[in-house]
């Protein structure tokens, strides 16, 4: 292409030798903001895994996703000697799940929009075709996608190593139809967790601070609500707990998905107590963190200056 | 296909409105807490290189944001490159280049991977960015470094990475919002004759805003200057620079020895501060003055073209005019 004939300089052509063709205008296609969109979201994927960053960028990506896949690597290993599954779909490892996805988004997030703010780059994304709001639109599929990755392809490993074990078709229909709820879920999870990594990750340009800020949020807030569990009967045992237990849970984004998942009928055991008909509060309260996260996070876009 | 290249860039380059680059009717810009920041401006900015100059708060950053289609005029309207920033402001991006005056560069990627995800930024194919990319930095002379580190970069490097990525998607106007910010001297210069040949060589046309009066001299054909958000002149760069033609001569003693021996060999001049200002005619003026300082035998500490300020623009009575500088005066 042309921009190869300016690069190398001097060229050979039939009326001798062309030195520096200097400036030469672009007449190759332009893509439309649809494309850039998907463009910056692809890079933000990227770096979300500190791919084209440093190998430091990488570390808490690929420790994260390692973690992760540790129960279905040992579920593997469980299935293949006639154990059958041990890990549940729809919870996974519950513990385990939040304190990883805590980690990630906290780390990540920042990753994301906080270094643009801190570099003060901004203005430069806001003086191309795209328009305000797609630039955290661009960010917040990214981080979905990213979270979606980390959550779903453990499962899918739980998933191929049972029913690599498995005997029968009806024993795979049956994993499948297991699975399903549970990568439902985890979308869920995903969601959230990138809507609330990037409207807090947004308000600083220090990384430092973000991270902080993200990771004493959803640590604090899962800590209240275990202590309000507690304190209020929540852990007595199979039988319904009082009504305050079953509310304590919509402190915090981990516990309301585990509230979410129960109340949308998934069975596994809970360290949050069955909602019951306190379950649709669940789903309101995850509409309504989700939808303050994604307000907070256009408005503080909306706002950002050119210079 | 190379030969057509040639001559096109020779020529400007197609897609020039043949008016005005940009043009402005009674554009008014109110924030809400009762600022104006832009008040009835109409004016017409031609095709080359345009001067926006003012002083801080005489609404450039406004205009410039207003252009670019990311604030809305109270009132009024304008276009560039003959479309509405009202309904055409992406088309009117796509084909603009934006340079911010802070830092805007982050400094963990590399120069030409940054330009390259820019070039992506405004619509070009993965293989056209980096391509133009490595073509981008070539022009504004970043060469081997452009695999470095955009935070090892001195600052002049980065102005020219910040110049650069304007240049990555191709446009027919280029806003550079106070491109020596920061530089030294000799960094200035550099910048200003880049500026010049992005101009000229590349027919891109080019809007510089500056504060600095003596910087647009040198690389614009066109000023346009704004004082409180309303249009203060708007002209030909040589009709600015005819009449601004003041030379500054400091002694250590003996300036009204000097005034009178000057008067004597027909050079009227006029005090300022400690300096006498002489109009300068032409080469001959700093003759006569060397002549006189030498047969008065007086300590010379400058002589120096005066060096002029924006704000002088914007005191009639400072303004270096023919009715008020020194030869016309006297």
């Amino acid at each position: 292409m042309s921009g190869e004939i300016a690069m190398s300089g001097d060229v050979a052509g039939p009326g001798g030798v062309i030195h520096d063709l200097g400036y030469q205008h672009y007449d190759g296609p332009r893509l439309g903001r649809a494309a850039i969109i998907r463009a910056l979201c692809w890079h933000s994927l990227r770096s979300a895994f500190g791919i084209g960053r440093g190998a430091k960028a990488k570390i808490v990506p690929i420790l994260t996703f390692a973690i992760m896949c540790l129960p279905a690597v040992v579920n593997a290993v469980a299935a293949a000697r006639g154990g059958g599954r041990v890990v549940p779909y729809d919870t996974y490892v519950f513990q385990l799940r939040g304190l990883v996805m805590v980690i990630f988004v906290a780390a990540q997030a920042p990753e994301l929009v906080s270094r643009d703010l801190r570099s003060h780059v901004l203005p430069l994304y806001l003086c191309r075709p795209l328009r305000r709001l797609d630039y955290p639109l661009a960010k917040f599929a990214a981080l979905t996608a990213a979270c979606l990755a980390l959550i779903e392809i453990p499962l899918l490993l739980l998933y191929l190593g049972t029913i690599v074990s498995a005997s029968g078709g009806g024993a795979v229909w049956s994993e499948t139809r297991a699975l399903i709820p549970g990568l439902l879920i985890g979308a869920l999870w995903a969601v959230l967790f990138a809507a609330i990594g990037l409207v807090l990750a947004s308000l600083t340009g220090r990384r430092a601070y973000a991270t902080g800020a993200i990771a004493i949020y959803f640590f604090l807030s899962w800590s209240l609500a275990s202590i309000l569990i507690g304190v209020t009967g929540g852990r007595a045992g199979p039988v319904a707990s009082p009504l305050a237990a079953r509310l304590a849970g919509l402190v915090s984004p981990v516990t309301v998905l585990e509230g979410v998942r129960q109340w949308l009928g998934g069975t596994s055991p809970s360290q949050v107590p069955r909602p019951g008909s306190a379950g649709i509060l669940y789903g309101v309260m995850f509409l309504v963190l989700l939808g303050a996260s994604l307000g907070g996070l256009a408005a503080r876009y909306r706002k950002a200056g050119v210079s | 296909m190379s030969d057509s290249r040639v001559i096109e860039s020779a020529v400007g380059g197609p897609g020039l409105t043949p008016a005005g680059v940009i043009e402005t009717q009674a554009l008014t810009k109110r924030y809400p807490r009762g600022v104006t920041a832009l008040d009835g401006l109409t004016t017409v900015f031609s095709p080359g290189i345009t001067g926006l100059i003012g002083a801080n708060g005489a609404g450039k950053s406004t205009l410039i944001k207003i252009l670019l289609g990311l604030v809305s005029p109270t009132s009024g309207r304008a276009s560039v490159l003959g479309r509405d920033t009202a309904v055409g402001a992406e088309r009117i991006r796509t084909l603009t280049g934006y340079m911010p005056e802070h830092d805007c560069l982050p400094p963990d990627v590399t120069g030409t991977e940054f330009v390259a995800h820019m070039g992506r930024m405004s619509g070009l194919p993965a293989t056209a960015a980096r391509e133009r990319a490595a073509e981008s930095l070539r022009h504004v002379g970043l060469h081997e470094e452009r695999y470095r580190l955009i935070g090892t970069y001195s600052t002049g490097m980065k102005q020219r990475v910040k110049l650069a990525q304007t240049l990555v998607g191709d446009p027919r106007l280029l806003l550079l919002d106070e491109p020596t910010t920061g530089l030294d001297p000799g960094g200035r210069a550099a910048m200003l004759d880049l500026i010049a040949r992005i101009g000229g060589e590349f027919g891109i046309s080019i809007v510089v805003s500056s504060h600095l009066l003596g910087e647009v001299e040198r690389i614009c054909d066109h000023v346009v200057a704004l004082e409180r958000g309303g249009l203060l002149r708007a002209d030909t760069m040589t009709s600015f620079t005819r009449v601004s033609q003041v030379l500054a001569v400091e002694v250590e003693e003996g300036r009204q020895e000097l005034e009178a021996a000057l008067t004597r060999r027909g050079l009227a001049s006029r005090p300022d501060e400690r300096a006498l200002l002489v109009r300068l005619e032409g080469d001959a003026t700093y003759d006569v003055i060397r002549d006189v300082i030498a047969d008065l035998g007086l300590p010379l500490n400058r002589l120096e073209q005066r060096r002029r300020r924006v704000e002088e623009l914007f005191r009639d009575d400072q303004a270096p005019r023919d009715d008020q500088a020194p030869g016309g005066a006297a």
